[in-house]
């Protein structure tokens, strides 16, 4: 039997707006496994929340099936469906008290007052928000009130948990706080949580797998690291975290999964192809993150005995190209840098007016990692931190 | 830069009237607006019976007023007159009854429903409220009249207008009213509550009387005491629709202009104009009420 707590499959869903037909989720399947922290990710606009909404009954999908428990969820309304949400603006009943709004969802199910009121107790002790529940919604902080949607959806303990932007609205710090609060709740209950949130590091610190969303399809879920290291679009590499992309052109590919690439400047440097790749594509981009490149001077200062070596442990064969210890090296010129703390950012200005960004950590250095603008240097990174994607 | 000592005067002379005027003009317009009823009110503690002059202060014709609602003799003309305020306040309380419950099924059909025809709907609402009174008292008055006809042909009896045709007038003017202040706050209203008490196990029915009626509640008393005071104070429309022995207050103070004025009238009318006014200051409080909450 399966394990999947929910399952979607081929999910469509269209609104109608002014007569015209909007696609809001395209094509959606994806099968979430019970005790999961699973993070939707995507822009504004991009149907994440209406997945959301699919699964806790408030919208019918247009065609495709639901699965929760291996349940099928067609024609089973919102109230009589195995999961809570946690809604972006927290949607607290504001007649009722702190306690009675905890209480309402176990009232529902027919639990006395009494019980209900015990385990409403309960749950404000495991949000850690204990005293206020005699007050009124209105009354509490944002981050409170944040809570209090929490034990109101958790005090049901339904088999999976939705929360649609859950901590949006809360200012930075109380946010990062709130992520661990979170994940390390997830874990105590164990519940299954779907998380929507447009905040890629967000998603990326607190969950299990991502699935990235644009425009209404999924177009990559995998694990934080899998999504990170080997984006399979476009689309995907530049909205999680920031990315190089260097034009090329694909001259063949190789049985190890890599591929020839000769970018504008004539160059050809071998980089990793994307599964998602299409098979005849010869137009293609090489992706690759800031803080793999590497920057060295080609020849440090001589040292006492006269001799000069490269400050960073180099290559063994410089000047570009392909090489067989799987780095690629190449020229380039510093265009520009910017302390930024913890990292130092430069821009550098490769041969066919590509520009690349690169991130070096401020180390405790006294030479060496240190570039002027204007100074030539070598950029170099390792074949295995590239992926080439469809342009 | 020169500056101009004399035009400068000159500007602070007319900036100086202009403000003087801004003050005067809120006296002239409640002026304007409550002398009239500054008289009447005065008038009712006239101790002489013409309207003529003052002649000292007196509370003479509430007494009578009082005398009669506790069953003390007094004037036949006071007696019938306190008999219209009982069937003001009988069709008053009927007719609000009747279309608070419908003006707020109507604003929760507009506000949450999705149907053709909505828009439409929605503009028709409004047609109570701009269309002249009179245009709707005699189209009232001529549809009961075509009604009843079709009833005795078809049934052979007879039917009259009576407290039933005054209360059906008065609902479907007082609908509009109801389904206006009721939809206000509706649109107020976060929908993701009702979301959040289906998501929390809730059917429809159960999330309305738990968490949209109690939320709603302000708007539609509101709008019933709105309704009431419409009804009560309601002439034109009335006095097309009633029939015999269903004379209402203002309808009776306006058969009395033809014979003379009484202290009486001036002193119920008072009491009615401070009804009124309460009910109107109890609706608006219950509108701006928890309105700056979630």
């Amino acid at each position: 039997m399966a394990t999947f707590d929910v399952e979607l499959v081929d999910i469509v869903k269209d609104f109608e707006s002014g007569g015209n037909r909007v696609r809001a989720v395209d094509r959606v399947s994806v099968a979430i496994e019970d005790g999961e922290f699973f993070a939707l990710l995507g822009p504004s606009g991009c149907g994440k929340t209406t997945t959301l909404r699919l699964i806790a009954g408030f919208e019918q999908p247009t065609s495709g099936r639901i699965l929760i428990r291996g349940r099928a969820m067609e024609g089973i309304p919102a109230y009589h469906r195995p999961v809570n949400t946690v809604f972006q603006d927290y949607a607290l009943f504001p007649h009722l008290t702190v306690e009675q709004n905890i209480m309402f969802g176990l009232q529902m199910e027919g639990v006395d007052k009494k019980d209900a009121r015990k385990r409403a107790l309960e749950a404000l002790e495991q949000v850690r928000l204990l005293g206020v529940g005699k007050r009124k919604p209105h009354q509490l902080s944002g981050g409170q009130q944040q809570r209090v949607a929490l034990a109101r959806a958790l005090v049901k303990q339904p088999a999976v948990l939705l929360l649609d932007e859950p901590l949006g609205a809360l200012d930075l710090k109380l946010r990062k706080n709130m992520q661990y609060e979170l994940k390390a709740l997830q874990r105590d209950v164990g519940i299954t949580f779907i998380y929507v949130t447009h905040d890629q590091e967000e998603a990326i610190t607190m969950a299990d797998r991502i699935a990235v969303m644009n425009e209404g399809v999924m177009l990559q879920v995998g694990t934080p690291k899998e999504i990170y290291e080997h984006p399979e679009t476009h689309f995907v590499a530049d909205f999680i975290g920031e990315t190089n992309f260097i034009p090329g052109t694909l001259l063949g590919r190789d049985d190890d999964g890599y591929g020839r690439v000769k970018l504008a400047d004539g160059t050809v440097i071998r980089a990793q192809l994307s599964h998602a790749l299409a098979s005849e594509a010869l137009a293609v981009t090489v992706a690759i993150r800031p803080e793999r490149i590497g920057i060295f001077t080609p020849l440090g200062p001589p040292d006492e005995s006269g001799e000069r070596h490269t400050p960073l442990n180099p290559p063994k064969a410089l000047g570009g190209g392909i090489d067989a210890s799987g780095v690629t090296v190449l020229d380039a010129v510093v265009a520009d840098s910017q302390y930024i703390g913890t990292d130092t950012r430069y821009t550098l200005a490769l041969g066919g007016e590509i520009e690349l960004v690169a991130r070096l950590q401020n180390v405790n250095n006294k030479d060496g990692a240190s570039f002027e603008v204007g100074q030539r240097v070598n950029v170099h990174w390792g074949e295995s931190n590239t992926t080439v994607l469809d342009q | 830069m020169l500056i101009n000592e004399g035009a400068m005067q000159r500007n602070r002379r007319i900036r100086r009237l202009g403000q003087a005027g801004l003050r005067l003009n809120p006296i002239f317009a409640y002026f304007f607006l409550w002398a009239p009823i500054l008289v009447l009110v005065l008038f009712s503690f006239n101790s002489s019976r013409s309207v003529a002059s003052f002649t000292g202060f007196t509370l003479k014709w509430y007494g009578n007023i009082l005398n009669n609602v506790m069953g003390a003799e007094s004037a036949f003309s006071t007696e019938l007159m306190l008999n219209a305020f009982r069937n003001s306040l009988f069709v008053g309380t009927v007719a609000t009854a009747i279309s608070t419950v419908l003006g707020t099924m109507i604003a929760l059909a507009m506000a949450r429903g999705k149907f053709p025809g909505k828009g439409l709907i929605d503009g028709l609402l409004f047609l109570p409220v701009v269309i002249p009174e009179i245009t709707q008292a005699i189209s009232l008055a001529i549809f009961f009249k075509v009604a009843f006809d079709w009833f005795a042909l078809l049934s052979g009896e007879r039917v009259f207008p009576g407290f039933h045709t005054i209360i059906a007038a008065h609902v479907t003017f007082n609908i509009s009213y109801v389904a206006i202040v009721v939809r206000a706050r509706l649109a107020d209203m976060n929908p993701r509550l009702e979301e959040a008490a289906n998501d929390l196990g809730a059917n429809p029915w159960r999330a309305f009387w738990r968490v949209t009626f109690p939320l709603i509640l302000p708007g539609v008393i509101s709008g019933a005491l709105l309704a009431f005071t419409l009804s009560l104070d309601d002439f034109v429309i009335t006095f097309f629709t009633s029939g015999v022995g269903t004379t209402t207050l203002p309808v009776f103070v306006y058969g009395l202009l033809k014979l003379t004025v009484t202290p009486e009238v001036n002193a119920i009318s008072t009491i009615m104009m401070v009804l009124s006014t309460l009910l109107i200051g109890i609706s608006l409080a219950m509108q701006g009420r928890g309105a700056s909450r979630v």
